[in-house]
């Protein structure tokens, strides 16, 4: 009872702010609003007993992934009304691929979904643990893939965002660490020098006669 | 008493509705109970860091407001209080007015899954270590809508230097945490305090050799800098770095709107100091199994240990120099990444050998 | 188990009043003792005296993006050690060889950005 009540106001947030990310005209305010989706989401997997990825949801997404949409949303110029400017052509496109997608996905879990109730777990019972005790063992081979995939991605991030500038100057705290006293500093050895006038009067000749 | 007042709820709102409100308005006195030492902690951690840092420069720190300056965070908070808030005219209102906000809410929301003693937590989840990460990653967003919702190039600058910064000590944070669990094997921070009361030198009452501490020793080190690093205190303060963008993203702020990134800023640093004591001193556990030691109830303890490594804050604060952007950087990424990375293989190997402690 | 997540969503709500409160009670606060009093220099950004003469929302270099990016890519990795770590104890040997081979090709790449002096700042 309370449960379902709970589900309702996380679902009715969550439908919000699904609504307003794609009609928030700033772009950092649907970035944010997609935030707020994510936590909602995030909630609704917990109210399904998925503790794990309801928790890895918010770390993944909310605390990296979105900083990343909120970095470039916010320092790039984005101009709204030119991304606007095909919306009325592009609708029915849109239209169709979304309903291809909402059919697809129910196909796929209205059998297991409807009338199927969240497990009842033992106490103790970690969420986690279970996952663990599969994922390595069982799933190993797509666990390694997923390895390659990040791989991949480092390699594709790294060469499509590193531009090397030439005027820049870097320093390598290293190699400042290492620097010692004969490196930056030459003694020479030399006379004293006086700067009394009358005496260099003196001194002048003196040095000429040697 | 409980389960009088359990029934007394039932009776007054039904079988459905009376737990529910039970269940309200007991965590929330709870949550109170919580919120409102951690609120003192934090009002005198300011006084205290004043003090300390007064002494460590031969001078002697507030000192007029009540006797020995005991009243100042009073008068201080009193002060910030009365202040005006500025709501810039070119700044974003609705969500400057959510940052400070959103840096205060995860600060204490973590306070939910923080064992005290034994059996003493709010909230006993299963996920709690996953749970603190969480929220440590929702800090950032604090940070980095206040910098853009200020509409000022000094706090913009400080927020993405920020964000960066925090977001790469986070990653070295995450990897310690991996390590703990590993020796832990649960999420849930109370087992985790109890797996280090286990061991040959606790058993011999020497429970101190047992902690954490010794066996992951540069984890200690890497999560503790780092907890400094993503707190944004000296020295790795770029963040707010006076002597060059003033204030950084706090800079449009100004009365209680500042003081909540304030109160921020300061509660983490109980919470860093609250999770390494638990995490590898040993929680609420006496040092030494024997009398005196044991005198002490389990909180006290704790509280015992927290206060000696929040001091060690403000230590660093009072010893190094700020440190530069790029060496912030590459402290992060390429020293202490690849020191848990080693200390993860370390440890794995360790376990999987005859001679595993764990 | 949902018994146990109660008391954090409530936590969560009283840590959004508790961030809410005293800004409006202090707002209010300072309509009624008149301390509220804005002015054009008051409200315009802190800029050293000067007026700001350009947008304050610049572009970045792109070296914060790789920073992000790199983040999400190593928050993943993450995400992935935590039920190893936890179950760690229990899938033995084979449990603990395959992360040591995840592991050994996400170092490849940290060597690639390495070398590559995608974590040198200038």
């Amino acid at each position: 009872m309370f449960e379902t009540a709970v589900f309702c106001v996380f679902g009715a947030i969550l439908l919000f702010a699904g609504l307003r990310v794609i009609t928030a005209r700033n772009p950092v305010h649907a970035a944010l609003f997609l935030v707020l989706a994510f936590f909602t989401a995030s909630a609704i997997w917990m109210l399904l007993r998925a503790e794990f990825l309801a928790i890895a949801l918010i770390v993944v997404y909310v605390g990296a992934v979105m900083v990343l949409f909120l970095f470039v949303v916010m320092m790039l110029d984005i101009n709204v009304e030119r991304l606007r400017a095909g919306f009325w052509k592009n609708l029915p496109l849109a239209v169709a691929v979304g309903g291809i997608l909402v059919a697809e996905m129910t196909a796929i879990l209205a059998g297991r979904y409807f009338g199927a109730m969240p497990s009842t777990e033992p106490a103790g019972y970690s969420n986690t643990r279970a996952l663990g005790g599969i994922l390595y063992t069982q799933y190993a081979y797509p666990f390694e893939i997923a390895a390659v995939v990040l791989l991949v991605a480092i390699i594709a991030a790294i060469a499509l965002t590193l531009r090397q500038r030439k005027d820049s100057r870097r320093q390598d705290p290293g190699e400042q660490v290492r620097v010692r006293k004969s490196d930056r500093l030459r003694i020479v050895p030399m006379k004293a020098e006086s700067h009394d006038p009358s005496r260099a009067a003196d001194n002048a000749p003196e040095g000429a006669n040697k | 008493m409980t389960d009088w007042l359990l029934s007394a709820a039932q009776g007054t709102f039904g079988q459905v509705w009376g737990p529910v409100v039970y269940q309200t308005v007991l965590n929330l006195v709870l949550i109170v109970a919580i919120i409102v030492p951690l609120m003192l902690g934090v009002a005198y951690l300011t006084l205290w860091e004043r003090k300390l840092i007064g002494w460590m420069q031969i001078r002697i720190g507030p000192n007029r407001v009540g006797p020995g300056g005991l009243l100042q965070p009073v008068a201080d908070g009193l002060k910030l209080f009365l202040k005006e808030i500025i709501l810039p005219a070119k700044a974003n209102k609705g969500l400057y007015v959510l940052a400070p906000v959103m840096a205060l809410m995860p600060a204490l929301a973590a306070w939910a899954v923080i064992p005290f003693a034994p059996d003493v937590v709010l909230a006993d989840v299963n996920a709690g270590l996953l749970y603190l990460l969480a929220l440590t990653s929702l800090g950032v967003y604090g940070v980095i809508i206040a910098g853009w919702a200020s509409n000022s190039k000094y706090a913009f600058l400080g927020a993405m230097r920020s964000a960066a910064q925090m977001v790469s000590y986070e990653l070295a944070m995450g990897f310690a945490l991996v390590v703990v669990l590993m020796v832990s094997g649960s999420l849930n921070l109370s087992d985790i305090v109890e797996g280090q009361g286990k061991g040959r030198f606790a058993a011999m009452g020497w429970t101190l050799l047992s902690w954490n501490w010794l066996p992951l020793l540069p984890m200690l080190v890497v999560y503790f800098i780092s907890g400094v690093a993503e707190t944004n205190r000296a020295p790795f303060d770029v963040v707010e770095g006076e002597s060059e963008i003033v204030a950084g993203h706090m800079i449009e702020y100004s009365g209680m709107s500042f003081a909540l990134f304030f109160l921020a800023e300061y509660m983490n640093m109980w919470l860093i100091a609250a999770l390494t004591v638990l995490m590898f001193f040993g929680g609420w556990q006496a040092p030494v199994a024997v009398a005196p030691f044991t005198w002490l109830p389990p909180i006290g303890w704790l509280l015992i240990k927290m206060f000696f490594v929040v001091s060690l804050f403000l230590w660093i604060r009072a010893t190094f120099p700020r440190y530069r952007y790029d060496q912030i950087m590459r402290l992060g990424w390429k020293i202490f990444i690849p020191v848990t990375l080693v200390w993860i293989v370390v440890v794995g190997v360790w376990m999987q050998t005859p001679w595993s402690i764990w | 188990m949902l018994v146990e997540y109660y008391p954090i969503l409530l936590f969560i709500v009283v840590g959004l009043l508790v961030g809410a409160a005293p800004m409006v009670l202090s707002w209010i606060g300072s309509l009624i003792l008149g301390t509220h009093r804005p002015d054009d220099a008051k409200l315009s950004p802190y800029e050293c005296g000067f007026e700001a003469f350009d947008e304050a929302r610049m572009k970045f270099d792109v070296r914060y993006y790789l920073v992000a990016i790199l983040f999400i890519l190593f928050d993943l990795e993450i995400a992935f050690l935590f039920p190893w770590a936890v179950a760690l104890k229990e899938i033995g040997f084979a449990g603990f060889l395959a992360m040591m081979v995840f592991l050994a090709i996400l170092v490849v790449g940290f060597i690639y950005e390495w070398r590559k002096g995608a974590l040198d700042w200038e």
